[in-house]
């Protein structure tokens, strides 16, 4: 589903280059649940950020279903991105002036689905975190806990191959951390690809993969043993 | 296009939505009615006064002195002046189209009304002035030498004969011909027969529509006082030349006067509508600067909700909008404002234009006026809002996860 070999990542100024990932190797699989954890500043974001396909890298190989992103123009990767990626913020990102119907619209509208189709996919994604009743809700009517979910509900709307959660419990309290977790969990046990990226080990731990990044490197894979058994592939940075 | 959740979003920012709309719907109201007044005033301006306004310009004398005799000054005036190598006509005119200053008189159509018929401009000249004028008769004949007169305070009636224009003879016998028709122009008088047809000649007085095409030219020389003033037409390309020439010569073949600058026809057009002028400037100034402060305006609010909306813009981007839906959504954001404002704007445009009727006597605004300057307005809009929407367009879809 996710595949990157030997990826690194430079940003550049006209006095210092920072290595912000290096010689970075993943292979995430379909239906896999993976936690990205590591110390601040040590290449998580840098690493959700060109997953996501918000940001390019400077090196190596990424393959996202099959697809070969390297030197693809800005409007194609926001098609791919559109297509093969639902992201959860930590801040939940929701647009304060829209509605969550609307809101869950917003990246139906860039896919270019009808009316109808729209329609459906809403209510079955509003449905799914629970909110059908709030639909004409604004977000600022909403607890933490509810707009995630209605992040999760945007997310989930345009069908994904994966979905992406940049510390989605991190600005929620321990209860409603708790339900979105629940519901992160359910969704991949009805099949959803996950990588979720967070500093908590007790909510790394509920994943069913842990990657450990420093400096931008791998330095740790834990694989679920029924994922070693069907043979995943263990990155050479790991291995080393 | 987003439209609806557009304006769903702008609803729940209605102070900033209210005020644009109310700049743009300002605009469109007064540059949509600017523009008309300024229309008017061109249209007026370039109203042709009948007369030959290239070639022609005007002098006058006042004579001093117990022995200035007027009638001998305009005889040695007029041999002098018809044969300067140059001058095609001269001929002496009490007053001309344009100047604001001359004589009126009513017209009647019998001798018992007691209202006139309607009130002409008289020019006095004598059997060359319909030709130093250069005023085309397009029905019956010029005057004959024979029928010249002279015209001072003892005078009493009128000519027998007279030229009008072809307006106030339209006004008179609508739908007739009216050469050889009588008409009074004092009913105590005998009446004058109309033996020719000028195709135009402004009346002095150019910003009163009434009488402004209505001009009688009476085959009469002023004899009254001193003061004469001549109209002088040249060939082409002469007339500054043969001004400076025939100003020198008046003052040589007669020293006992004043001879007044010389001034042409073409200056005395501009000085008689320099208030048109200098309210067409300003009004086209006052139109500049309210599309320029509705254009700031625009790029102002755009620029302030591009900046506040950095996070929102990158979490667009994220979620699959590629630039062009960015700078798309801007510009339809900015399309919904002004057509709010627009529609506002057509409603106070229209309002405005029959306060002024009302008020002003101004004519009714043409109904295109108001769709041009929404289509205008539009493009403006468009136009104004390009920079921060393209500004818009290159927030980077990372700014979706950075902690701003």
């Amino acid at each position: 589903m996710l595949k990157m070999n030997h990826l690194s990542k430079v940003y550049r100024t006209h006095l210092i280059e920072t290595h912000a990932l290096r010689d970075f190797s993943i292979h995430v699989r379909e239906g896999e649940f993976v936690a990205v954890t590591g110390p601040s500043g040590s290449g998580k974001t840098t690493f959700l950020n060109i997953a996501g396909l918000l940001e390019e890298f400077t090196g190596g190989e990424y393959f996202l279903d099959g697809v070969d992103v390297r030197g693809m123009d800005d409007a194609a990767r926001s098609r791919l991105r559109n297509e093969k990626i639902g992201f959860i913020f930590q801040g939940f990102n929701l647009i304060p002036d829209l509605n969550l119907f609307d809101n869950v619209d917003v990246p139906l509208r860039y896919r270019g689905f009808n009316a109808s189709e729209r329609r459906r996919r809403i209510e079955e994604a509003l449905a799914r975190v629970g909110l059908s009743a709030r639909m004409k809700h604004y977000p600022s009517e909403l607890s933490g806990g509810q707009q995630q979910r209605v992040a999760i509900a945007r997310a989930l709307a345009g069908s994904p191959k994966i979905l992406l959660a940049d510390e989605p419990t991190g600005n929620l309290d321990t209860q409603m951390a708790r339900g979105v977790m629940q519901l992160l969990e359910e969704l991949h046990a009805d099949g959803a690809t996950i990588i979720m990226v967070t500093h908590d080990p007790e909510l790394a731990a509920r994943a069913q993969r842990n990657v450990h990044v420093i400096d931008g490197q791998v330095v740790d894979i834990q694989a679920e043993p029924r994922m070693r058994g069907l043979g995943v592939v263990v990155p050479q940075a790991a291995q080393a | 296009m987003e439209l609806r959740p557009i304006l769903s979003a702008l609803m729940r920012s209605r102070v900033a939505l209210v005020l644009l709309g109310l700049q743009i719907a300002l605009t469109l109201a007064i540059v949509c009615n600017s523009l008309f007044i300024i229309s008017e005033r061109a249209a007026l301006m370039e109203r042709p006064s009948g007369m030959n306004e290239r070639d022609t310009f005007v002098l006058a004398s006042i004579g001093f002195g117990a022995d200035f005799n007027l009638k001998n000054a305009i005889a040695d005036d007029l041999a002098m002046l018809r044969a300067l190598p140059g001058v095609v006509e001269a001929a002496p005119i009490n007053s001309l189209p344009m100047t604001n200053g001359g004589w009126s008189s009513g017209l009647s159509l019998t001798r018992e009304q007691k209202t006139s018929s309607a009130y002409s401009a008289m020019y006095f000249s004598d059997d060359h002035g319909l030709d130093a004028m250069g005023a085309r008769l397009i029905a019956g004949r010029p005057y004959r030498p024979d029928e010249l007169g002279e015209r001072s305070r003892k005078t009493k009636g009128w000519p027998p004969v007279i030229i009008i224009t072809r307006a106030l003879g339209n006004k008179l016998w609508p739908g007739q011909d009216p050469i050889g028709k009588s008409v009074w122009l004092d009913t105590d008088a005998d009446a004058s027969t109309v033996i020719g047809i000028i195709d135009r000649l402004q009346a002095p007085w150019v910003h009163n529509d009434e009488v402004v095409e209505f001009a009688t030219l009476l085959p009469e020389v002023i004899n009254e006082g001193a003061f004469i003033r001549y109209i002088i037409r040249t060939a082409p390309g002469q007339r500054d030349a043969l001004m400076k020439t025939a100003e020198a010569k008046l003052a040589e073949i007669n020293p006992n006067r004043i001879v007044r600058e010389g001034k042409t026809v073409e200056k005395i057009r501009a000085d008689a509508y320099s208030d048109d002028r200098a309210m067409m400037i300003i009004l086209g100034v006052v139109i500049a600067s309210l599309l320029i402060i509705t254009a700031l305006g625009i790029v102002g609010m755009a620029s302030f909700w591009v900046t506040q909306r950095t996070k929102q813009i990158g979490t667009r981007r994220a979620l699959g909008a590629t630039r062009g839906a960015i700078l798309r959504y801007f510009l339809a954001e900015n399309f919904v404002i002004t057509s709010i404002g627009l529609v506002l704007g057509a409603g106070l445009a229209y309002g405005f234009n029959v306060w002024l009727i009302q008020h002003y006597q101004t004519q009714a605004m043409p109904w295109y006026y108001v769709p041009v300057g929404c289509l205008s307005l539009w493009l403006l809009g468009q136009l104004a809002v390009l920079g921060p929407a393209r500004r818009a367009s290159r927030v980077p879809p990372a700014m979706a996860t950075r902690s701003i």
